[in-house]
């Protein structure tokens, strides 16, 4: 693995994402309190915290799956007003889930196959027909596919109906769904929760090649510290909803506030 | 030990996505069409015909459509009866408006207009799931049956409110009416049921298949994926509306020939179908089959079957008796194998694919 912030990427400089002031609340319920970050092009970005610290909110927030009460979310130097997750998935942002999200009744070539829905354009009348451009586009699509599927190393499991898949598997047709959509921003919602260390360390790997082979800009939340000192380039961490801490991996660790915030404070 | 597909090697990915991957699956389905489109025919007498045949392809089309929609996309619906009645009511006014067209088109056409009635009931899918949505699809069942006996410009103002089937030809040949005979109503019906099956099994092979089976799995995943999740569900409510149209017309115009209608597309017609669809195999088009002739036809066969053999069974007793079997046989097939008879067939083929060995 690399060394811990080795600098790629954080010269990139161009932001892709930029979080400001965001806040949301569920009712009484504060999940994030006036919450900024940037994610710049080409980065891994991690953001830890506590369990209930508003990670995944922060990521449903940029999903366009929560609307914050407060704040503006920039994509692209696109300011969103309230948007769908529909329009963040075909502004190029995609994810994958805490708890894995597949579609359980079908293979992992159509689980795959799905996450290139944005890209196929062809109309019912062709789709009902299924030769011409439909058959055409499913082919060619099917090429795309079966690339994702060479990367991951998955070839052994394309057919078969990805709930009989094992958990580290599962995680891994996953993240290949998320690739389909050739995202330009990917975010992962612990990738590695539950796995060994040597599936741990496979992930990681694909991690890190996705991010130098197509250039795609990461945000990941994980738990495990020593991954998340490994693979980022840059680290957020928030506790309670606020961000506490935000820097290199080695600027986050040396932090008083976040080493509080994990080993907690005598009161 | 025929069903292999050793030796058989794909070279494209075409070949590879083929909706039967393997030979034998092709040639299974090609015979069995020989069947329906040459033997049945030629060997099945006029009561086999109209009495298990029509009965049995009308109820596949209407479990195809409900499949679509349940199996599929993952939403319940208790008004396909009455979706199917939107059909025949929409090709009855239709041929009575323009008798010059062919009927066969506005067989077809009336699918349409059950497409439209399907998609306005199916808009509250985007809020509810589950069994509230049945809740709401009843409310579709009740009001349009409501409609059907309550608006008489529907029945065309006739003093018995039945729907009158005139007589329609195609080529001088009558194919509705009470002169068309039970082998060209059949014929009629079997291409458009393979017809549409066909476009079905296209449709849930691609991306629209796809969509709706996403977001019958994952729907929050599905729609971070950008998959609309309204829209989606709406076009499962469309084409599964277009289906029951379609059979409800067929019901009405090449089985039944007319009749009291409004009783043909109530609350047990939608019932029955769902059972067939749940029997058959959820999200399987050959389940649909399966369910269907299991559901339409088992009554028929124990009725006049048992006789036949040599099992004396007269009136009453009969009616009995095949609710007690087919009951029964419902609840055996549900506890053996509660994905349905669809899956019985998969694991038949599976085992067939290893013999000799166990796996």
């Amino acid at each position: 693995m690399r060394a811990p912030g080795d600098g790629h990427g954080t010269t990139a400089g161009e932001v892709l994402l930029a979080v400001e002031g965001v806040s949301l609340s569920f009712g009484g319920v504060k999940a994030i309190t006036d919450v900024s970050f940037d994610i710049r092009k080409g980065e891994i970005r991690a953001i830890i915290g506590p369990n209930g610290a508003g990670k995944t909110s922060m990521l449903n927030v940029i999903n366009g799956f929560y609307h914050p009460q407060q704040g503006r979310i920039a994509f692209k130097g696109e300011t969103r007003k309230r948007m769908r997750p529909y329009v963040a998935a075909s502004q190029g942002i995609a994810r994958t889930f805490q708890n894995v999200a597949l579609f359980k009744g079908m293979s992992t070539i159509d689980n795959i196959m799905a996450g290139r829905t944005l890209k196929m354009k062809t109309g019912f009348f062709w789709q009902c027909l299924r030769h011409g451009p439909a058959l055409n586009e499913e082919i060619e699509h099917r090429k795309f596919v079966e690339e994702i599927i060479d990367f991951l190393e998955i070839q052994a499991i394309r057919k078969m109906p990805v709930g009989k898949l094992p958990y580290g598997l599962q995680k891994r047709v996953e993240l290949g769904r998320a690739l389909a959509m050739q995202p330009d921003l990917l975010l992962l919602d612990e990738p590695m929760a539950g796995m060994n260390l040597e599936e741990k360390e496979d992930m990681s790997r694909f991690i890190i090649d996705v991010n130098n082979q197509y250039g795609t800009t990461i945000a990941l939340i994980e738990h495990d510290m020593g991954v998340v000192m490994d693979l980022s380039d840059r680290v957020v961490v928030l506790e309670y909803g606020r961000k506490i801490a935000d820097g290199t991996p080695a600027e986050v660790s040396a932090d008083q506030k976040v080493i509080d915030a994990y080993l907690g404070v005598p009161h | 030990m025929f069903y292999r597909e050793a030796g058989q090697y794909k070279t494209s990915y075409a070949a590879d996505m083929a909706v039967f991957p393997i030979r034998q699956d092709l040639i299974g389905v090609l015979l069995m069409l020989a069947v329906a489109y040459v033997a049945i025919p030629m060997f099945g007498s006029e009561f086999f015909l109209s009495s298990v045949m029509i009965p049995f392809l009308v109820f596949s089309l209407a479990a195809i459509g409900l499949n679509v929609l349940t199996g599929y996309t993952g939403l319940i619906s208790l008004g396909t009866g009455a979706f199917m009645g939107v059909g025949a009511y929409a090709c009855y006014k239709l041929t009575t408006i323009f008798p010059g067209v062919n009927i066969i088109v506005w067989i077809v056409v009336s699918g349409f207009f059950s497409a439209l009635v399907g998609v306005l009931f199916g808009i509250p899918s985007l809020r509810i799931k589950g069994f509230y949505l049945a809740v709401a699809t009843l409310a579709a069942q009740f009001f349009l049956q409501w409609c059907f006996v309550r608006i008489p410009w529907l029945y065309n103002y006739n003093a018995s409110g039945a729907i009158e089937v005139a007589q329609r030809t195609l080529f001088d040949i009558p194919i509705t009416g009470a002169r068309a005979t039970p082998e060209t109503r059949y014929f009629v019906l079997l291409t458009i049921v393979v017809v549409l099956t066909w476009f079905a099994s296209n449709l849930v092979h691609g991306r629209i298949g796809r969509a709706w089976m996403a977001v019958r799995d994952m729907d929050i995943a599905a729609e971070l994926m950008g998959i609309k999740l309204l829209d989606t569900k709406l076009l499962a409510f469309a084409v599964s509306s277009f289906y029951a149209g379609v059979a409800g017309a067929c019901m009405m115009f090449l089985w039944y020939g007319g009749g009291e209608a409004s009783d043909a597309f109530n609350i047990n017609q939608s019932f029955n179908i769902l059972f067939m669809v749940i029997i058959g195999g959820l999200g399987s088009l050959i389940g649909s089959f399966f369910g269907a002739a299991f559901i339409s036809t088992l009554p028929t066969v124990l009725k006049f079957g048992l006789p036949a053999i040599g099992i004396p069974l007269a009136g009453a007793t009969a009616e009995h008796l095949t609710h007690i079997v087919v009951g029964g046989l419902i609840i055996f097939f549900l506890i053996v194998e509660p994905h349905g008879l669809a899956r019985l067939w998969q694991i038949g083929k599976q085992k067939l694919r290893m013999w000799p060995f166990p796996y």
